[in-house]
């Protein structure tokens, strides 16, 4: 009665392994020539569609390595990570280890670090719509009241720190950007902000100050204490500017007060 | 066992659509083209919010909405994944389709997804299994849901019921609508070598909700359904003898690689609905 099961752990395991391949050509009618060349067009599917989601998650570690080397990455990660879900927007956030740990790729050294931002911006892309920004709401708050106010941000938003200029590389990379191709490698450690004002998703650097304000801000801290960690790193932390700046590209998109 | 189709109040879909892909975005939203009604994979819609919603959201108050699904797996021996019916059913919420269709295959096993449409063993074991999965889905989302005959290029030793008898037994077992796929059933017969005509006779019409066409390719002697080019002659004549059988059903004109300018796509519905009108004159 198990039939149905067996019959497809045979199928599975052939379209995985090459050494399964002769159990599962068993199951099937017709001469074996025939059968296995048959076979191998789904195992040609079920690795292209995978791979194909990792080229839609990560176009700028395509454009860097190269359209061929950058399929053979592709089907390596598919050998080792298979997808598990139906939805393919959901596969590949491993890649960025991957390329870590896998030599032919460690050779470009900020590479791993794109990886992790272009899985953010991948990620951003089906992140939750916020409510339109209230500002009469936020005129009604007393001037005693605003430093406790917790700056809400956008679900779409994410930090990231790396050692490599990963903002520039992933901006010169963009089909859009017509400025000069040039990255500055020797500026040191940097901050990137992943974020979405309204569908498209933008990729920032952001000073340390600044990192720490919208650090703070995510796990929930109030303006108070999101200022005090934004001034620890720079005294003169420019929070007015910042605030009307980030209201306006979505990184903030709602400010609540305690018991809300 | 009777289900409703779309909630009510929500326009049902009649004469010819196409499938809505990314590369349109821009038309649907700039101009209005004329088309009968719009299809999408489910797939493509299943996150938090974004882009894809946002066109979806906004052509839907202009045109009925079918959500086609790829990747649900009705016919996985180990049941439906809870989590991706979860997603569908957020989405079917959200969207309120006039329909909601799936395949007669299966695609994930244990923690594997392989992401693409995988040939069924047309047994009674694996028809038990079907009915009750489709069963579980239509009761999660309180309707009917459709469903369609895949291309295949392999056929199982342990086959009981033809593809076709398979598909009617499931229809009037579970109770759900038939996805009648005219381009799928003349690359199977192809493929395996039988008469496509014959195969309609054994489709039970009046579960028939919806048609699709797509073209095909031809390697060597085997026919892929890639959906990269226009219906094939042969694939037309088939549509008009199935008009003829089954009379007006709302008909779906599928691309999905080499995407063309929309205009070929509404060129493509503007025949299929013309073919559908002389048939039934």
């Amino acid at each position: 009665m198990r039939e149905l099961a067996a019959l497809q752990a045979r199928f599975g395991a052939g379209l995985d392994a090459p050494l399964s391949e002769a159990g599962a050509l068993e199951i099937f009618l017709g001469v074996p020539d025939q059968v296995k060349s048959r076979f191998g067009i789904y195992r040609s599917n079920t690795i292209a569609n995978a791979a194909k989601a990792i080229g839609a998650a990560y176009p700028v570690i395509e454009k860097i390595v190269g359209a061929e080397f950058f399929a053979g990455l592709a089907k390596e990660y598919r050998s080792c990570v298979p997808a598990v879900d139906g939805d393919l927007n959901e596969y590949g956030a491993s890649f960025a280890a991957f390329l870590a740990d896998f030599p032919p790729a460690t050779r470009v050294p900020y590479l791993a670090d794109v990886a992790r931002l272009e899985w953010l911006v991948h990620r951003a892309r089906y992140a939750a719509d916020p409510a339109p920004f209230d500002r009469a709401r936020l005129a009604a708050v007393s001037p005693e009241d605003q430093l406790r106010l917790r700056p809400r941000l956008h679900p779409a938003c994410h930090l990231l720190h790396s050692d490599h200029p990963i903002a520039r590389i992933w901006e010169v990379h963009q089909d859009t950007f017509n400025g000069e191709f040039e990255v500055d490698f020797s500026r040191g450690p940097a901050h990137a902000l992943v974020f979405r004002p309204r569908f498209r998703v933008e990729v920032a650097r952001i000073t340390d100050a600044e990192a720490a304000f919208l650090a703070s801000s995510r796990e929930g801290g109030t303006l108070e204490t999101a200022l005090a960690a934004a001034q620890a790193r720079n005294a003169s932390f420019d929070l007015g500017r910042l605030l009307s700046e980030w209201v306006e590209s979505s990184v903030i998109v709602d400010f609540e007060l305690n018991g809300e | 066992m009777s289900l409703p189709g779309a909630p009510a109040g929500n326009p049902a879909v009649h004469g010819v659509g196409i499938g809505l892909r990314a590369s349109h975005y821009r038309e649907f939203l700039e101009s209005h083209p004329r088309t009968g009604w719009l299809e999408v994979h489910s797939e493509n819609y299943f996150g938090d919010g974004g882009y894809d919603l946002h066109v979806l959201e906004h052509v839907r108050s202009r045109y009925p909405i079918s959500l086609h699904g790829v990747a649900l797996s009705l016919g996985s021996a180990d049941g439906v994944r809870e989590g991706h019916l979860a997603k569908l059913k957020r989405l079917v919420d959200r969207i309120e389709p006039a329909l909601v269709s799936e395949h007669l295959c299966w695609a994930a096993l244990g923690p594997r997804h392989f992401n693409d449409l995988l040939p069924l063993p047309y047994t009674r074991e694996a028809l038990d299994q079907v009915v009750s999965h489709v069963t579980r889905v239509q009761e999660t989302l309180r309707r009917q849901i459709l469903i369609e005959n895949v291309s295949s290029y392999l056929q199982f030793r342990a086959s009981e019921l033809s593809e076709f008898a398979f598909l009617a037994e499931l229809a009037k077992r579970s109770g759900c609508g038939i996805l009648l796929d005219v381009n799928n059933v003349f690359v199977n017969s192809v493929n395996h070598g039988f008469d496509p005509e014959q195969a309609l006779l054994e489709i039970p019409g009046e579960a028939i909700g919806e048609i699709h066409l797509a073209g095909h390719a031809a390697v060597g002697e085997l026919l892929i359904d890639d959906h990269g080019s226009r219906v094939a002659p042969q694939v037309w004549r088939l549509y008009e003898k199935a008009c003829r059988r089954f009379g007006a059903v709302p008909t779906l004109i599928e691309w999905d690689t080499s995407i063309p300018p929309l205009d070929v796509l509404l060129d493509e519905a503007a025949m299929a609905a013309r073919l559908s009108q002389a048939a039934r004159a």
